[in-house]
This record gives structure tokens, sequence and C-alpha cells, in this order.
């Protein structure tokens, strides 16, 4: 049987992380691989609305508490340690998931995001 | 290419946003590098599990190449299916909410926060019935008979400890411990052996007979005396198991251990002794047979025999044949076609016995019945049927 382990990652609780909920999908500007670019800047009004800037969009959101959290999990690569490896059923090593964090809250964007006019480019 | 904070302020003047009325702390969100890289995802969880990951506890997906993946908690399990979700969820380790933040305008901070992952699926759970069913026919492949039998003492047959059976079942520990327990299976020199039914027959009879020569009432059966008297006959953790199949164990003031023993399972077991050599038993002979048979003092009665045995009352003459619930499929659509297959029309008392263990949790049995029969009235009485054709 095909057993997968879910386990803690380290001493003590996991770490609490926080998920962000947009519609639809995130490119680059020029098409630039995603890693390392810049996303946006994330403000909150002074009655705790969230507010998203992502390039020439603005998005207003809420934090809602999730009734069913989640659980961030990494697959756990395997090390020298002997202990690492994990073996179960009939001998045969399976695989582990370490949980990296838990996410009990998320910052939702449902609203269509509003576009920023920058400046309106003159006919010619 | 980390902003800083006079690009945020830009920002801002651009977007027509006034700092005012903004809390003073703005999180610049950016790509890690490793994002495309990462093996991760993401599991959706309930306060239970929650807590359960926060003490430090684990869990385990299991199952066969031709099962549906489960995931057992210690004492639970669950069915495990990848959702997908239309909107795109980011994964953020260091970004407080308002709650965690000070308002205090002259604190002005930039926080600089990586984006750890992205995703569009994660993996959800739903509380189901650990599959049990497993369990029985593996402990079945080798009955213990006692260790007299040959096949004891050639030592041949499989066997299965608990780590064995929890590589094998998808179930919790805590659910196949108690399952265990319902199929009368005990612990043999470190193995889970279920007895075979004629060889645990046999045992109660030896039980029963001292019971009665005892003059013993049924409810204060005491262990000692008849780990005593019967231990010469059959090991000792035999007979103290099957006192603990077919009664309840309990300490008297002087610190004593007595049984009483269950009548309703006591003639059960003997109904389906009975019933388990022939096909069909006529219904009135059975009920004479039957009373004779079970021990002086104890009394039969029809609904004793629910879930394992089914009455024709409308066949003439009326006729009794062995039924096991625990024969049955375990999947719902498999069992309600069984039961079609073996007679048409039901009424809830009939069939009640042989769905209750489908019953998800807070489902009842109407409910059940709504979405996987169908009602009609005969003679005055609510039936069910098959939604569909059965041949």
């Amino acid at each position: 049987m095909v057993q997968v382990l879910i386990c803690s990652a380290g001493e003590g609780v996991p770490p609490e992380w926080v998920l962000m909920e947009l519609q639809g999908e995130i490119e680059s500007r020029e098409n630039k691989p995603l890693p390392g670019c810049v996303m946006g800047d994330l403000h909150y009004t002074k009655e705790g609305i969230p507010v998203l800037i992502i390039g020439h969009h603005i998005l207003y959101g809420k934090i809602v508490r999730l009734e069913k959290p989640f659980a961030v999990l990494v697959k756990h690569t395997d090390t020298h340690q002997a202990d690492d490896v994990v073996e179960m059923g009939e001998g045969t090593p399976s695989t582990c998931y370490l949980v990296r964090a838990l996410i009990k809250k998320k910052i939702i964007f449902k609203t269509r995001p509003k576009p920023i006019i920058t400046n309106v480019p003159k006919k010619v | 290419m980390m902003r800083t904070a006079d690009e945020v302020k830009a920002t801002l003047e651009t977007a027509k946003l006034k700092q005012e009325e903004l809390m003073p702390t703005v999180h610049c969100m950016s790509f890690s590098e490793s994002i495309t890289s990462g093996d991760y995802c993401l599991l959706e969880l309930n306060d239970v599990l929650c807590k359960h990951l926060e003490s430090g506890k684990s869990l385990v997906i299991k199952g066969d190449k031709d099962e549906h993946a489960v995931l057992c908690s210690e004492d639970k399990t669950y069915d495990v299916k990848i959702a997908d979700t239309s909107n795109l969820l980011i994964i953020i380790p260091d970004c407080k909410t308002p709650d965690q933040l000070s308002d205090d305008q002259s604190i002005q901070s930039l926080v600089h926060t990586q984006i750890y992952g992205l995703a569009n699926n994660y993996w959800e759970l739903r509380k189901c019935r650990p599959k049990m069913k497993k369990l029985k026919k593996l402990l079945m492949e080798n009955p213990y008979e006692g260790p007299d039998s040959i096949k004891e003492k050639a030592s041949e047959g499989l066997k299965y400890t608990i780590e064995d059976l929890l590589n094998r079942i998808q179930a919790s520990e805590r659910e196949l411990m108690d399952h265990l327990h319902v199929i009368h299976a005990c612990k043999i020199e470190g193995y889970w052996r279920i007895p075979d039914f004629d060889y645990e027959m046999k045992l109660l009879n030896h039980i029963t007979q001292l019971v009665d020569s005892e003059s013993w009432s049924f409810s204060k059966v005491p262990l000692k005396v008849c780990l005593e008297e019967l231990g010469i006959l059959e090991p000792k953790e035999m007979i103290e198991h099957c006192l603990d199949c077919y009664g309840n164990r309990y300490t008297d003031e002087a610190g004593e251990i007595y049984f009483a023993l269950n009548e309703d399972k006591v003639c059960r077991a003997i109904a389906q002794m009975l019933l388990q050599n022939v096909v069909k038993f006529n219904l009135s002979e059975f009920q004479e047979v039957w009373q004779q048979s079970v021990p002086e003092g104890m009394t039969t009665r029809r609904d004793q025999l629910k879930g394992l045995a089914l009455m024709d009352l409308r066949s003439r003459p009326e006729t009794i044949f062995l039924l096991k619930v625990e024969d049955l499929s375990e999947d719902t659509v498999e069992r309600f076609t069984s039961l079609f297959t073996l007679r048409q029309k039901w009424t809830e008392a009939d069939i009640s016995p042989y769905i209750q263990d489908l019953c998800g949790e807070k489902q009842t049995i109407g409910a059940l019945l709504t979405k996987y029969a169908r009602c009609s009235m005969q003679n005055g009485v609510k039936v069910y049927n098959s939604r569909r054709p059965v041949s």
C-alpha cells in the first residue's frame, strides 16, 4: 500500500502564514519570468480594508477567517540521515510531506480590479 | 529590484490614494526566486486536524493502486481528492493583517514580503467510513481454530500484527482497534487472529454449560472459576476472550471480576450456527429449534436477528435464511443493488439493519432511502424498491 506521511517540520508549532485570493491570473509585464519580480503593494485602510495595487489596477478586498484552515505541505527530500527515509508497508520507501505552515486567514479580492488611469494620450 | 518608499509613495499618488487614510504599514510583495521550483501543495483541514498538526502529531495518506486515497489521523478517516479553484491562491509567509499592526502614523514602515507559492488547487478532505471489509477478509485467511489444530501446530498460514494491518487497511488506528473488537478478533502471540466460528461456539458452549452446572445467574459469571474449570479444556486467554465477546465485564466490591452474559449476543450467535449450513429454514421450525438450542433461561426474539438473517413472510411456509450485513458490499450503490436483486421490495423495518452502516455522519436512514431508492405503497404499507431496473 502506498503511504504518504504528513508530519511536522520540526520543533514547536508550525508558523502561521496568510493566503491571498485573486480572481483571474497574474502575468508579468513583457512576459518576464515570475521569480524575483515585483508583484504589488498591499495597503490597509484605517478601517482595516486591504487595498492591493498591482500594475495598473487597484483591488479592494477583505480579510476572512478560514472555516477550514490550510496546511502548506512541502515534499521532504531525502537527506543522508538514515532515519529520514520513511519505510512502510512491505519494505517500500514512501513519500513524506512536512507541514511547513498553517493558514488560518485569507485576504480575498473579489471585486473587479479598477484600472489606474495614469495619463490620457492626446490624439495626434 | 526591491521597491523603495518613494516608489510606494508615487504609486499611491498615481492611484489617488491618501496615505492619511491608510495604515502606516505597506507590504511590498514580490515573487521569491524559488517560486516555480518548490514541491508544495495546500491541504484543507478542519479545526480538529489543525490542532492535531499543531500538537506535533502526524497524518498519513494511504491506499493501494486500485483504491481511492484516504487520509487518517489517529482516530478518523477522510476521503481525499484534489479540488480545483477558479481563483488564484497566493501563499505569503510574512504578511501581517490589520489586527496585528499599529496604526501609529508616525511609524511608516515598508515590509518586503516574498511570495512563497501559487496554487489553483488543493487537497480536499471529506470524512468517510473507514474501509473495514478488508480487515475481516485478511484475518479470515487464517482463522484461529485453537492451539491443538493441525494448522496452528504446523505454524502455517498468514498472520498479521497491528502494524501489518495498519499498512493494509484504509483506517485510523483507533477505528481499526474498534473494529477488531467488533469482529471478535484477539491478539495471540502478538498477532491479531479471528477465532473460527465453530471454535468460538465451542468456547461459548463450555461457558454456558458451566453456568448451567454451577447454577450461576447469567449476570454474575465469575472469571476466576471459569478459568480454573475450563482452562484445562482450552487456553485461558481464549476463555476470557469469549467472555469479553459475549458478556460485559465488571468488578464487584470485593474486587472480583464477573461477566454479565449478553442474552442477545448469545442467542444471535446460536442462530447463526443454525442457519449457516442451510439455504433456508422453515421459520416456525427454526424458532422452535432456536429456542431449544439457547441456554436454559435465555429467551430468543426475532429482533436479535437484525442484520444477520432475513425472514420471508410472503412465502408458504414462511422461511428464514442467513444474510449477514458484513458480507455485503461496502459501496453504497453496490449494496442497494444487491439488496434489491435479492428482494424487489423492502419495508423500511426490513432494510434498515442492512443499510444502517452506510449512513454518513448526520445522515438518517430516511435520507439514504430517499437518495438511493424509490418509495411506493403496497397494501397500505410503504415499501422501497430500486431506482433503476434490476435484473
